[in-house]
C-alpha cells in the first residue's frame, strides 16, 4: 500500500471528496475549495493516525468510479471511509471561504465587559429565580 | 516533621502528582517554608501548543488534545483497561494535571452532599460539613479567580466569586428563558476563567475551547495559577518522573519513592512525609503496585478499599437545536448557565440524590459529525452533510447532566495482569457499572431536560443517554473516614496505616455528589495541608 500522497492519490481523493461534499445547498463541492490541495498533506501530517486507514481506503476504491466507490467503500470498510470522510470535511470546513458561508468565524475571540450589567439582571430574568426563594436542604443539625 | 533533623537529599514533603491537588499542597508547603519535591510524570506544557485558536482546533481535539488517554497515546500517559466499564476515565498527564484540559466549572458542594447517610440513609456521611470546608472554597475561588455571581438561591448565603462572571451568551439566554416559563431554577454558572485580567493570567476571551487547553493563557489550570509562585518559594519539580513505589521503612513509614526517569533510569527520592495526588485513578494504582512484604495487598490497604468504590460520574445530554442562529460556538465552554432544579432527593421519584445540569456550547462544524461513522452514505454525507451543518451548526446547545453515582465497591481501579504502561509498570483495569439508582436518575433528569429544551424553544431535540467517554471526574478510590476498617485515610488526607502517608487527590470522596469536582478537590487539599503546617511539629516521620 503506498502511503504518498503522489498525483493519483490526490485525484482519487478528490474524486470521493465531491461524492461526499458536493455542490448542493448553496455550498460548494469539496474540490472548488481544494480539499486535494496543501491541506490534505497538512491534515495526514497533522494525524499521521489517520493515515492508514485514509491510504488503505484510497487504494480499495482506485479505478472505480467515484460514486460506486464511496458507497463500495462505506459497506467493505467504513472505518476507511470515515477516516477519508473526516480528512476531506476537516479540510472543507477550515476553508475561509466555506466558513463565511455557514456564518462560523471560527473560535473567534469576542471577551464580553466585565463592568457591563448582564442582561437577565437588567431585565428581570434572574429575580424570577431569587424570587422562587432559597431550595437547597440545609446541613442536619448533629 | 523538621527540616533540622533531615538528612540531606532528604525532603520534608514529596508530593506525587502536579495536578489540581498536588499544585495547592506544593504551593502552600513552599511558601510555608519546607522544602518540598514534586514528582510528575508529564512535562510542562506550553500554551502555545493548544489549537483553539487555530483552524485546526477540531481535527487536533479528536487525538493529540483528546481528554481520554488511551486515544492520546503519547508517553506521559499510561493506558487504562477499559473492557468492563461502561465509561472511559478520562485525565491529561502533565504539570497542571487534568486542569489543562478541564471545563473549569468552578463549583461547590451543597450541603446535602456531606450528609448523604443521614438525609437519604444511603452510603456515608463525610467526616465534615459544607460548613467546614466554606472557608476554603472562598480561599480558591481568589487563588483561581473565579468568575461568577453570588447569591445563587441554590447554596446557603456565602461570599460571591471575586469576578463578575462571564456573559451566558444567546444559548444561556434562550436555556434561561424556558426555565423561567417552568419555574425552575437556573444560575450564571461559576467558571475558573477570569472575566477581567488576574494574576498574571489574561482576560477570557471566550474562545471556547477550554477542552483542549486554553489558548489564551486565561484559563485557571495550576500550571498558571499555582506553580510560578510554588516555584518562586523554591519548590523542586521533576518532570518526565513516573512513580512506580512508594517506599516503606521496617516500622511501616513512608521513606519516599522510587521513579523512573525518562531515559528508564530508576531513581529515589526520600522524603519525612509523602503525599500522593496522582488522581482517582493513579492514586489507587500507585498504591496497589507499592507491595511489601509489611503491605502484601498494597500501601495502606488494611481495609481493602485502595482502588474500591470509584465513582466517574455518568454523563448524560439533550441536545436541542433552534431556529435562529445562536453563535453556538461561542464560550466559556466553560458553563453558561447551570440548575439545581432537580439536585436534592425526592424519594417519590423512585431513586436517591440527583444531578446538577449545565449548558455548554457545542463547538464547530466538524465535532457534531463524530458520530457518523458507517451509518448510509446518503444520510451523512452528499447534500444532507450541508442541510444538517445549515440547520444544527451554530444554533444548538446542549444541557448536560452530571449524575451523582453512589459508591459501590464492585465499581473499582485494580491492575492489569498484562497491560503496561511506556515503562512496564501495570496499567490500572477500570471495572465500572451503572446501578439501577443512576439508571432511573438518569431516565428522570433526561425526561425532564426534554422538557427544559422544549420550553426554550427547540425545534429538534437529540438525546445521549450515557456517554462512554464522560470519567472526567475520578472519585472515592480511597475514601476517607473516622472508621480504618472502612476507610483508607482520616478527614485530613493521612492514611489510616501509615501515619506520614497522606492522599489529597479525588480519590478520598465519600460520595461523588452530581457537581463538578475540582474545587471541592482542591478545597480539601487546602484544608489539609493547612493542617498538616500548622501541626507539623507533632508530625511523625521515618526514623
Ligand atoms: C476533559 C476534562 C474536563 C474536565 N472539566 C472539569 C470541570 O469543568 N470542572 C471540574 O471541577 N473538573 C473538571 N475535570 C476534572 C478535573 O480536571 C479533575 O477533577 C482534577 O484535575 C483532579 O485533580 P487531581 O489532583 O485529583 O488529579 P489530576 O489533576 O489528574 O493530576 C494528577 C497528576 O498526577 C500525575 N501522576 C499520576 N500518576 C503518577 C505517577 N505514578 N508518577 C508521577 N506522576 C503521576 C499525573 O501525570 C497528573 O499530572 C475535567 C477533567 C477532564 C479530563
Ligand atoms: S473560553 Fe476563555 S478560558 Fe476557555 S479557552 Fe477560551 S479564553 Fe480560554
Amino acid at each position: 500500500m503506498s502511503t504518498a500522497i503522489d498525483g493519483g492519490v490526490r485525484a482519487a481523493f478528490r474524486a470521493i471528496a465531491d461524492v461526499l461534499i458536493p455542490a448542493a445547498e448553496g455550498m460548494p463541492a469539496a474540490s472548488e475549495v481544494d480539499v486535494h490541495g496543501p491541506v490534505l498533506d497538512r491534515i495526514i501530517g497533522l494525524r499521521p493516525d489517520l493515515a492508514e486507514r485514509f491510504f488503505r481506503g484510497i487504494g480499495a476504491i482506485a479505478g472505480l468510479p467515484p460514486e460506486t466507490a464511496a458507497v463500495q467503500l462505506n459497506a467493505a470498510d467504513p472505518q476507511a471511509l470515515a477516516a477519508i470522510g473526516l480528512v476531506a470535511s476537516a479540510a472543507y470546513y477550515m476553508q475561509p471561504r466555506v466558513r463565511e458561508l455557514i456564518g462560523y468565524p471560527g473560535q473567534e475571540k469576542r471577551p464580553g465587559n466585565p463592568d457591563e450589567t448582564p442582561e437577565y439582571v437588567a431585565n428581570g430574568m434572574l429575580q424570577q429565580v431569587l424570587d422562587r426563594g432559597p431550595i437547597f436542604k440545609p446541613t442536619p443539625k448533629a | 516533621m523538621s527540616g533540622a533533623n533531615r538528612s540531606p537529599g532528604v525532603a520534608d514533603v514529596l508530593i506525587i502528582g502536579a495536578g489540581a491537588s498536588g499544585s495547592v499542597a506544593v504551593a502552600k508547603l513552599a511558601e510555608a517554608g519546607f522544602s518540598v519535591v514534586c514528582l510528575e510524570q508529564g512535562g510542562h506544557v506550553d500554551n502555545g501548543e493548544f489549537y483553539g485558536d487555530k483552524p485546526e482546533w477540531e481535527l487536533m481535539a479528536q487525538k493529540r488534545w483528546h481528554p481520554n488517554p488511551n486515544v492520546r497515546d503519547l508517553e506521559n500517559d499510561y493506558p487504562c483497561e477499559t473492557s468492563d466499564s461502561d465509561v472511559n476515565p478520562l485525565m491529561y498527564n502533565a504539570v497542571g494535571g487534568s486542569t489543562i484540559l478541564y471545563a473549569a466549572h468552578w463549583q461547590r458542594f451543597m450541603p446535602s452532599d456531606f450528609r448523604v447517610r443521614t438525609l437519604d440513609g444511603v452510603a456515608d456521611d463525610w467526616p465534615f460539613t459544607y460548613e467546614d470546608l466554606e472557608p476554603f472554597y472562598d480561599e480558591m475561588d481568589i487563588e483561581m479567580g473565579v468568575s461568577g455571581l453570588g447569591g445563587d438561591p441554590a447554596y446557603p448565603p456565602g461570599k460571591a466569586p471575586p469576578l463578575p462572571p462571564l456573559p451566558i451568551g444567546k444559548i444561556g439566554m434562550k436555556a434561561a428563558e424556558g426555565m423561567n416559563k417552568l419555574g425552575w431554577h437556573w444560575w450564571p454558572g461559576p467558571n475558573a476563567a477570569p472575566s477581567r485580567p488576574y494574576r498574571g493570567r489574561n482576560q477570557c476571551v471566550r474562545r471556547g475551547t477550554c477542552l483542549t487547553g486554553c489558548p489564551e493563557r486565561a484559563k485557571a489550570s495550576m500550571d498558571h495559577t499555582h506553580w510560578p509562585d510554588a516555584l518562586k518559594h523554591g519548590a523542586k519539580l521533576i518532570t518526565g518522573a513516573r512513580v512506580r513505589e512508594i517506599t516503606v521503612d521496617g516500622n511501616g513509614m513512608a521513606t519516599g519513592a522510587i521513579y523512573i526517569d525518562r531515559s528508564g533510569r530508576e531513581r529515589r527520592q526520600m522524603a519525612q512525609v509523602v503525599i500522593v495526588c496522582a488522581n482517582g485513578v493513579g492514586t489507587p494504582r500507585l498504591l496497589l503496585m507499592s507491595k511489601s512484604a509489611r503491605f502484601p495487598d498494597g500501601l495502606a490497604n488494611s481495609s481493602g478499599l485502595a482502588g474500591k468504590n470509584l465513582m466517574m460520574h455518568p454523563y448524560a445530554a439533550v441536545s436541542g437545536s433552534f431556529d435562529e442562529p445562536l453563535e453556538s460556538w461561542l464560550g466559556p465552554a466553560g458553563q453558561t448557565i447551570q440548575s439545581m432544579q432537580w439536585y436534592e432527593t425526592d424519594a417519590s421519584r423512585g431513586f436517591v440524590r440527583g444531578a446538577k445540569w449545565q449548558v455548554m456550547p457545542s463547538g464547530g462544524p466538524l465535532g457534531m459529525r463524530a458520530a457518523y461513522g458507517g451509518k448510509p452514505l446518503d444520510e451523512a454525507w452528499g447534500a444532507n452533510l450541508h442541510r444538517s451543518t445549515r440547520k444544527v451548526f451554530g444554533r444548538s446547545f446542549e444541557w448536560g447532566i452530571i449524575a451523582e453515582d453512589l459508591p459501590e465497591e464492585t465499581n473499582q481501579v485494580v491492575l492489569d495482569p498484562s497491560l503496561t504502561d511506556s515503562d512496564g509498570l501495570a496499567a490500572p483495569k477500570i471495572v465500572y457499572r451503572n446501578t439501577e439508582n443512576t439508571h432511573r436518575m438518569i431516565e428522570f433528569h433526561l425526561a425532564r431536560a426534554k422538557e427544559a429544551m422544549a420550553a426554550a424553544g427547540a425545534v429538534s431535540m437529540s438525546v445521549t443517554p450515557l456517554m462512554r467517554d464522560c470519567g472526567w471526574h475520578l472519585m472515592g478510590t480511597a475514601r476517607m473516614g473516622t472508621d480504618p476498617q472502612r476507610s483508607v485515610v482520616n478527614e485530613w488526607g493521612q492514611a489510616h496505616d501509615v501515619p506520614n502517608l497522606y492522599i489529597y487527590d479525588g480519590s478520598v470522596f465519600v460520595t461523588s455528589s452530581g457537581f463538578n469536582p475540582t474545587g471541592t478537590i482542591c478545597a480539601i487539599a487546602l484544608r489539609a495541608v493547612k493542617h498538616l503546617i500548622a501541626n507539623r511539629r507533632n508530625q511523625r516521620v521515618a526514623a
